[in-house]
């Protein structure tokens, strides 16, 4: 091997993408070459630098891009899914092996249909032909049992969708909301509801329910948009409290960066005791920092003795 | 139903997000949702672009998954979609000229280069001077990569995928990947030859 093919292939050595047999030529040859030696130490080098150049997103920044995921999903839709998936690929697959077989397909799923209009029992269809843009209708087979024979009965739960609109500041809008902002099911419905709450946390029911979904919920995002809310109480005592609690137990720390943020304006014993104490289990280098520079700020010691 | 998902592997995520369970979607994200944002953060170097990629990459993935069919794996099949956009994303905004060392965090504008690890923790100041000289002249380089020699460099540097998986995920052969990083390493190598 020359010099000018060994030094070419340098990169790609160090990457591991030389086969056996192109590795063995190239350490043979730097074996036997000072030159290629000095070079390939220097593109290690490079390798080096080139390493300490890459960036790393921050927790906050993918925490937010999951939660505003979450968001969007719920109003996406995929371009076809569940059944009627289904019912394409069965169709597709049988007609697979024959080119004529397709438009007998779709004449099959015309009589299918058809079919189905004629058969369907008018209870069962009831609701879905009542039913309005603001009053769609959903249905749900709980329960199949067959009977005498060519006979079976099925249980239907069926929930009926109201739409109501009003103010936020609606006493049965705001009662709403506040359970909505507790579903255990939904983190985007908790979402919604919480940032539609963070604007009313002067009534003292919504501050519960800030407080309350900045404790237990187990989405940061419902938790970050419960922290947005109750900035302006920041000097209020229990608030203090529920913040400083959060700030020793909060695993997020986009959570815990926000928390600092609202704590450090309004200097108390309780927030200095907490602020030392996150300092001797904090493990994320930013919040070290600003918990040193606020703790620096408020001439307190880093450390507690 | 939660704890269900978490139980499954990936097929098993595919095919109950294939059949509209959402939550069995964001279990499949959160299994690649940190490198997507890694590979666009590295790409675009702004975090907002980053974040409008992460949110069109898995919106598309999502309004698509019926069309995956197991024929290639489903980490190629989603990087072909992020580095698709990525790309896209490099050329219309021609993000090559807008390069800004300097990025937007919580705690104020931060100069990226004042991240850069040093080579030696000694405080040398002569050797910290050479460190951030060498970081700047790393994204100016970085910067002048067409988009496409950036795009391997990136996945095959920082994301440590192999060329063969590189040459698949933008529909390419592994030898013509092999070729864009040997012209990504070699203007890396001319243009830091004189700093490390």
């Amino acid at each position: 091997m020359k010099c000018d093919e060994a030094k070419k292939t340098m990169p790609l050595f160090l990457y591991g993408e030389l086969s056996f047999e192109e590795e063995e030529r190239l350490e043979t040859h730097i074996d036997e070459c000072a030159d290629c030696r000095a070079a390939l130490a220097r593109d290690k080098a490079l390798f080096k630098s080139m390493d300490a150049a890459e960036t790393a997103p921050s927790q906050e920044l993918l925490e937010q891009c999951r939660a505003d995921l979450h968001l969007r999903l719920a109003h996406a839709q995929p371009e076809h899914a569940g059944f009627w998936n289904k019912l394409r690929d069965g169709f597709t697959v049988r007609f697979h092996f024959a080119g004529f077989a397709q438009p007998l397909g779709a004449v099959a799923m015309l009589i299918l249909g058809f079919a189905a209009a004629r058969m369907t029992p008018g209870s069962l269809l009831g609701p879905w032909q009542t039913a309005g843009v603001a009053e769609p209708a959903t249905s749900q087979v709980r329960y199949v049992e067959s009977g005498a024979p060519g006979q079976v009965r099925i249980v239907v739960d069926e929930t009926r969708q109201r739409v109501l609109s009003g103010r936020v500041d609606d006493q049965a809008i705001q009662r709403l909301l506040l359970t909505a902002a507790k579903d255990s099911s939904d983190p985007g419905l908790r979402v919604e509801s919480v940032d539609l709450l963070k604007n009313r946390s002067q009534s003292a029911e919504v501050r519960q329910a800030l407080l309350y979904a900045l404790q237990h919920d187990s989405n940061a995002g419902v938790r970050l948009k419960a922290l947005d809310g109750l900035k302006d109480f920041a000097d209020d005592p229990e608030t203090r409290k529920t913040l400083t609690q959060v700030l020793l137990k909060d695993d997020n720390p986009g959570v815990r960066t926000q928390v600092i943020d609202l704590l450090i304006p309004h200097r108390s014993n309780a927030m200095v005791g907490a602020l030392q104490e996150l300092m001797m289990k904090e493990d994320n280098d930013y919040i070290r920092m600003r918990c040193q520079k606020a703790l620096h700020e408020m001439n307190a010691s880093v450390e507690t003795y | 139903m939660a704890q269900a998902a978490v139980r499954m592997d990936e097929p098993d995520l595919i095919r109950a997000a294939q059949q509209g369970d959402q939550r069995a979607f964001e279990q499949l994200v959160r299994l690649h949702d940190q490198n997507v944002l890694r590979l666009a953060l590295n790409m675009l170097r702004s975090p907002e672009d980053a974040h409008d990629i992460y949110q069109e990459a898995f919106l598309r993935v999502y309004k698509n998954l019926h069309t995956f069919r197991f024929d290639c794996s489903f980490h190629t099949w989603l990087y072909r979609i992020v580095t698709n956009l990525c790309l896209d994303a490099l050329r219309k905004r021609k993000v090559r000229r807008e390069e800004n060392t300097v990025v937007e965090t919580s705690d104020g504008p931060l100069d990226r280069l004042d991240t850069l690890e040093e080579a030696r923790p000694d405080g040398n100041p002569e050797r910290r001077l050479s460190s951030r000289q060498v970081g700047k002249k790393i994204q100016e380089c970085l910067a002048e990569l067409t988009p496409r020699e950036r795009a391997v460099f990136e996945m095959r540097h920082y994301q440590g995928l192999r060329l063969r998986a590189i040459g698949e995920i933008l529909g390419t052969s592994e030898e013509a990947a092999k070729n864009c990083l040997f012209r990504a390493t070699q203007k890396m190598r001319a243009a830091l030859g004189d700093f490390v």
